[in-house]
């Protein structure tokens, strides 16, 4: 297979916007390492629900969970494992969760399946809360964590293979499989589509990045608390970021991280309510007229101009 | 005579409503047989249990002698017996030659699939025309060659087509029809089920009518068009 133009273009365009991320701390100071840190972190946990929900239609409203474990994972083991063990084992914690979930959870589609998602992240959220309460935690603290430019730092390294990835996947045969089951369920199978073990692939392998994510944040935010880390806001902001930015392609995760973390900059600070109300605007604008999102809008206007 | 795949006293159904009561059915290599039957027989149900969509509740499938009625759908295709569905269904967010790439997945089909590529675009010059079209925007005619395409793709042994063309105009249908005795020069066995029962006894070697979930009258292509009984229910004389 040739290394195709656009492929060039891709990977090109993400190494720069990579060491961008990487200077923005000696370019700008310290405020915009924290910015960087946001979208980078944005661009990972969408990018890796697209891998999944966006190439089959599967929609999962409950991501957050996986960040959570891995925040958990950090937590818990913070101070007695080496953080280049923890935060990949809280990837890992993730991922196995998923795996093990995937199956009783794959069987069902459409609206039962978002609700299903969502119901199961609470249900962690209230489980590890409980334990929590019951090993008399109300919240952690991680004395020592790493200053914010070495998070900010890894967590690039996550985006940009969140990123790498979902392109790789979208060009396989794996990926083409996962967009088939979004077409028609049956007729993957008749084609020799081994369904389930794609969707079980699919969805362990877009758990994993998420982890890590939760991790690094444990870390950035130095201490740890259930209702925060489970917070389905994070799932709904994925779904939001993957909406506006389009979800079938590698390049639409970044853009709508990109269009919502800027928005919010912008906003937040002067005009808090008014970024609600922008958002619940745009998010229905797109729903309606443009369900491809920034990156479908972005094709359009490219096949236009090379007719 | 040996049957290439056998079908046993074969029960199926949705849940507690049962569809299928009992049907046996013996396909020869390198033959067409056909399955008739009015809307509701059972047809698309007994070749999705053939394929694997649902579950063979009693009888046996036995493909070369062997027991296929448990294995997953996938490892069917692997073996080599591939369902075409009925309604055309293609993934139309994936291009032609996407679609028919897919077709490939099993292990057996991938190592040949540059060859039989090549061959299926020879047999349906217009999905080489169009193999960077997304499938969904092509036409009906269009879209039933690539759902046939997609499964020679998979090296059939045994290709089931169920309604291939439903729905498609009659210039169109009949196109169809004159390519499915082509599809037996890939060294394959066909059963098809299909509406237009005049059409498909033409090409047919044996057929077999399914009434009410079991099989009713068989027999070769040319005693079927014959007998007053098929003539009545399905020619309209």
């Amino acid at each position: 297979m040739t290394v195709l133009r656009s492929d060039l273009a891709f990977f090109a365009g993400l190494a720069i916007l990579a060491g961008f991320g990487l200077s923005v701390g000696s370019l700008f100071g310290t405020y915009w390492v924290i910015v960087a840190l946001n979208f980078a972190m944005w661009i990972a946990l969408t990018q890796s629900w697209a891998l999944f929900s966006g190439l089959t239609g599967y929609i999962s409203l409950g991501n957050v969970v996986f960040y959570g474990l891995g925040a958990y994972t950090v937590a818990v083991s913070f101070k007695v494992l080496p953080l280049w063990v923890a935060v990949p084992m809280g990837g890992l914690v993730a991922a196995v969760f998923a795996l093990m979930i995937a199956v009783p959870a794959l069987r069902v589609r459409g609206p039962y399946f978002v609700i299903l998602t969502f119901g199961i992240s609470e249900l962690v959220k209230y489980s590890i809360l409980n334990l929590e309460t019951y090993l008399g935690k109300s919240s952690r603290l991680l004395f020592g964590a790493p200053s914010a430019e070495a998070v900010l730092y890894t967590m690039i390294a996550l985006a940009v293979a969140s990123s790498v990835l979902m392109r790789l996947v979208k060009s396989s045969t794996f990926g083409r499989g996962l967009v088939a089951i979004q077409g028609d369920e049956t007729s993957a199978e008749t084609v020799g589509i081994p369904v389930t073990r794609f969707k079980v692939m699919g969805f362990t392998l877009s758990a994993f990045i998420p982890g890590m994510v939760g991790g690094l944040m444990a870390l950035r935010s130095t201490y740890f608390e259930v209702l925060q880390v489970f917070n389905p806001f994070i799932s709904f902001t994925i779904v939001t970021m993957a909406i506006i930015g389009g979800s079938n392609d590698a390049r639409g995760p970044i853009l709508g991280a990109a269009f919502l973390v800027f928005l919010s900059e912008l906003l937040w600070s002067s005009a808090p309510r008014l970024y609600m109300i922008l958002l619940g605007a745009f998010l229905i604008a797109f729903v309606l007229l443009a369900p491809s999102g920034l990156v479908g809008l972005l094709r359009k206007y490219g096949e236009g101009h090379s007719k | 005579m040996t049957a290439l795949l056998e079908i046993n006293d074969l029960g199926t159904g949705y849940g507690d409503v049962k569809v299928l009561h009992g049907v046996s059915i013996a396909l020869e290599k390198g033959k067409v047989t056909a399955v008739l039957g009015a809307n509701g027989a059972g047809k698309t149900t007994l070749f999705r249990t053939i394929a694997g969509l649902l579950p063979c509740m009693s009888g046996r499938v036995r493909f070369q002698g062997e027991d296929i009625g448990v294995l997953a759908s996938h490892k069917r295709v692997e073996k080599g017996v591939v369902l075409v569905p009925e309604g055309r269904l293609v993934f139309p967010d994936l291009t032609v030659a996407e679609n028919l790439r897919l077709g490939a997945i099993n292990v057996r089909a991938r190592a040949h699939s540059d060859d039989t590529l090549k061959t299926v675009m020879a047999l349906f010059p217009r999905l080489e025309e169009r193999k960077s079209q997304y499938a969904g925007t092509l036409s009906g005619g269009e879209q039933q060659m690539l759902a046939l395409g997609r499964g020679l793709m998979a090296m059939p042994r045994v290709l089931l087509l169920d309604e291939p063309t439903l729905g498609l105009a009659p210039g169109i249908a009949k196109q169809i029809f004159s390519t499915i005795p082509e599809l037996l020069d890939f060294g394959l066995s066909i059963l098809i089920a299909e509406q237009d029962v005049r059409s498909t006894l033409k090409i047919a070697d044996y057929g077999y009518v399914l009434e009410n979930g079991l099989v009713g009258i068989t027999g070769d292509g040319e005693s079927l068009v014959r007998s007053p009984l098929v003539a009545q229910a399905f020619l309209g004389h």
